[in-house]
């Protein structure tokens, strides 16, 4: 019996490794034909970046790329389990990020660096995590369906956040909107040479912290009675309500920490009109990930290598960065169809304990309007 | 300026940019009355938009261009049909898919086609009844005198109600979302209905992009619909998937939308930015106020298995 059990996950891993795979590999092909048909060469345009990646710096660039984006896709793994639709991670980023610079700015040059990162990472977290609790309250209170919600607050976020830092907070000693430039010294040490910093750390931390609280965390195995069958969560008398609203603060709360990486260490600073829009990415890295939280760290290599590839393609290859865009829907919507025929293989290899037909999108169901 | 013309300005502005709006939200009440929840409308205006602008361009025809992105829509949906309904795969994973897809495809192409030139369509297909609103004051201008998508737009509205309520078909489809394996054993096809649902629904994005960049721009430009088609999902939720609803709700999304500008020329010393937050917060609070005593299409966000019944 135990036997048996071990095998049967030692294969899914693998089944959901080659999903991932396949999934990679027919969006770099479909990609590969679009860049035929508009006169490019894909091997080369493909080689050129491969080639850049394979020395340190290049490598260190994609990390760099991938912190925020696993954490980002902490946040959207966190809800997703539950069955919540958090589309709202740019908005959490954003205000998130605000409150970092403004903190920062703040303690800067009175409190020694460790402190200065704790205190602006913390309010970034918080205001994020309230950012986020009011979709989670609206879905809790009203039953308002949280992918509308999260939708609306995201471009709310993008006008509050650009209001305040051209308006009411304003550093009026400095020429552009933003807030103050966090000194050099005073941000996430980097490794050797290159721009790879503590956050890495902190995402590795996070990632992990995640996979625990699936395996052995009660409250772990209570967001997945959620996310995956809400009724029987009802039935069990677990506080569906409360549940929600947690969810959404915690993956607000990393959400935040995602803005809070980005000023503490590459950006040192929140201009208006920056929005990093991790929050796609962050789906696409999740499916990647088979909504594995371990899943998150080689995923988020592959999403930091495409971000990487929209930043250097335009000038090595001509390729503008849109084409990553289309290359993330492609892994994404690849995902979607080979994994409906994962599901049914998984369901028939667990055929001795047979699951329920789960809804596709029980948070959807659950909602009014 | 006067009051006369800043009325004018205001009511003009207001209905020609929910004009794109309103029918991206008609089309999605359609998808949603037969349980599909499209989150790819905004990729699939983006696409569609750039290829009725660049079909526009090449052919120095607008009316080519019109036809072009009705038919990148339908395709589009046809795209999202197949994958939802026929393959089965999740409607939100997928929808963020195509919103990405299609929002990265056409700026690629865009991109390719004409670098970081920014052509512009000559000439528009006119106002049709601008000669009946002469001596009108500002409803004569604002309202008569409008482009002609406008009116296609407002005809649109009746046929929608009409399709959804009066037609054999738009009960096949409210069936399909409601209760799709009732349906299936009253012999309907489901998986046939639905399909049409999403090709609909792709063709109104197509038009949706097409009354955006040919019609009320003049031009495209990558992430040109800045959440059209996001908000379209919202205002035909807020709209209970009534024709008429929804056009009342996108034309006030319209206006507090438009209501900021129009603060601005008026000298109200408020900071753009701050405005512009006002008629996504009237998203929200329209639903909350609408959120007590209705409910979504009780088979929203789920596929269909013949045989099956998860409702």
């Amino acid at each position: 019996m135990m036997l048996s059990g071990t095998r049967g996950r030692v294969t899914e891993a693998t089944v959901g490794l080659l999903v991932s795979i396949a999934a990679i590999v027919i969006a770099f092909a479909i990609g590969a034909l679009i860049l035929v048909i508009s006169g490019h060469h894909p091997l080369a345009a493909y080689q050129a970046l491969i080639d850049r990646v394979s020395h340190l710096t290049g490598f260190s660039e994609v990390i760099v790329r991938a912190i925020p984006l696993a954490l980002a896709a902490s946040a959207v793994l966190l809800a997703v389990r539950a069955g919540i639709w958090n589309i709202g991670i740019d908005g959490q980023v954003l205000v998130g990020a605000l409150a970092c610079g403004v903190m920062a700015g703040k303690v800067a040059g009175h409190v020694p660096a460790p402190l200065l990162w704790i205190v602006s990472a913390g309010a970034a977290v918080i205001v994020a995590a309230a950012w986020a609790g009011i979709a989670g309250v609206l879905r809790a209170r009203f039953g308002m369906n949280e992918i509308i919600t999260t939708i609306m607050l995201n471009y709310v976020a993008l006008s509050l956040t650009s209001w305040l830092v051209k308006g009411p907070l304003r550093d009026p000693t400095l020429v552009s909107p933003q807030t103050p430039l966090i000194p050099r010294p005073d941000r996430l040490p980097t490794w050797g040479t290159t721009r790879v910093h503590l956050g890495l750390v902190v995402a590795l931390l996070i990632v992990i912290g995640l996979s625990v609280l699936f395996r052995r965390a009660r409250f772990g195995l209570e967001l997945r009675v959620i996310g995956e069958n809400p009724r029987a969560a009802r039935h069990a008398m677990l506080p569906v309500n409360r549940l929600i609203v947690l969810v959404m603060l915690i993956s607000g709360a990393l959400a935040g920490l995602a803005g809070a990486n980005d000023i503490l260490s590459t950006k040192g600073t929140f201009q208006s009109e920056w929005n990093p829009q991790y929050g796609f990415a962050a789906f696409a890295l999740v499916f990647l990930a088979q909504r594995k939280p371990l899943g998150i760290v080689p995923a988020a290599l592959v999403l930091g290598f495409l971000a990487y590839g929209a930043d250097i393609l335009p000038r090595v290859a001509n390729v503008a960065p849109d084409f990553f865009d289309l290359l993330e829907g492609l892994i994404l919507a690849s995902l979607a169809v080979v994994g409906v025929a994962q599901m049914r293989w998984q369901r028939r290899s667990a055929a001795t304990a047979p699951t329920p037909a789960q809804p596709a999108a029980p948070s959807v169901r659950e909602t009014v309007v | 300026m006067s009051i006369e013309a800043l009325l004018t300005a205001l009511l003009a502005s207001t209905i020609i940019s929910s004009v794109a709006l309103t029918i991206a939200s008609l089309g999605e009440a359609i998808g949603e009355s037969a349980g599909l929840l499209n989150l790819g409308i905004e990729g699939m205006m983006l696409i569609s938009g750039f290829v009725g602008f660049w079909a526009a361009l090449e052919s120095n025809n607008l009316w080519l261009g019109f036809l072009a992105s009705i038919v990148c829509g339908a395709v589009a949906g046809l795209i999202f049909g197949g994958l939802v309904v026929l393959a089965q795969a999740d409607q939100v994973i997928v929808g963020l898919a195509m919103t990405l897809a299609g929002g990265g495809l056409s700026g690629y192409l865009f991109r390719e086609a004409y670098g970081s030139n920014q052509p512009l369509l000559q000439g528009d297909l006119g106002r049709p009844l601008r000669h009946l609103g002469g001596g009108i004051p500002v409803i004569g201008p604002a309202i008569i005198g409008q482009k002609w998508i406008v009116f296609v737009t407002w005809a649109l509205v009746p046929l929608v109600w009409w399709l959804l309520r009066r037609t054999r078909f738009g009960l096949e489809i409210r069936a399909a979302g409601e209760r799709p394996f009732a349906a299936d054993v009253a012999g309907v096809d489901v998986t046939r209905v639905r399909l049409l649902a999403a090709v609909i629904n792709g063709a109104f994005s197509g038009l949706a992009g097409a009354a955006l960049a040919l019609a009320e721009l003049g031009f495209f430009r990558p992430g040109i619909t800045v959440g059209t088609g996001f908000i379209a999902i919202a205002i035909a939720m807020v709209g209970r998937w009534d024709p008429l609803r929804i056009a009342i709700a996108a034309l006030l999304f319209g206006l507090l939308r438009s209501a900021g500008t129009w603060m601005q020329i008026t000298g109200v010393n408020i900071r753009p930015e701050f405005l512009q937050m006002l008629p996504y917060l009237g998203v929200i609070v329209a639903i909350v106020i609408l959120a007590r005593g209705t409910r979504l299409p009780a088979a929203l966000g789920l596929s269909y298995r013949r045989g099956i019944d998860r409702t």
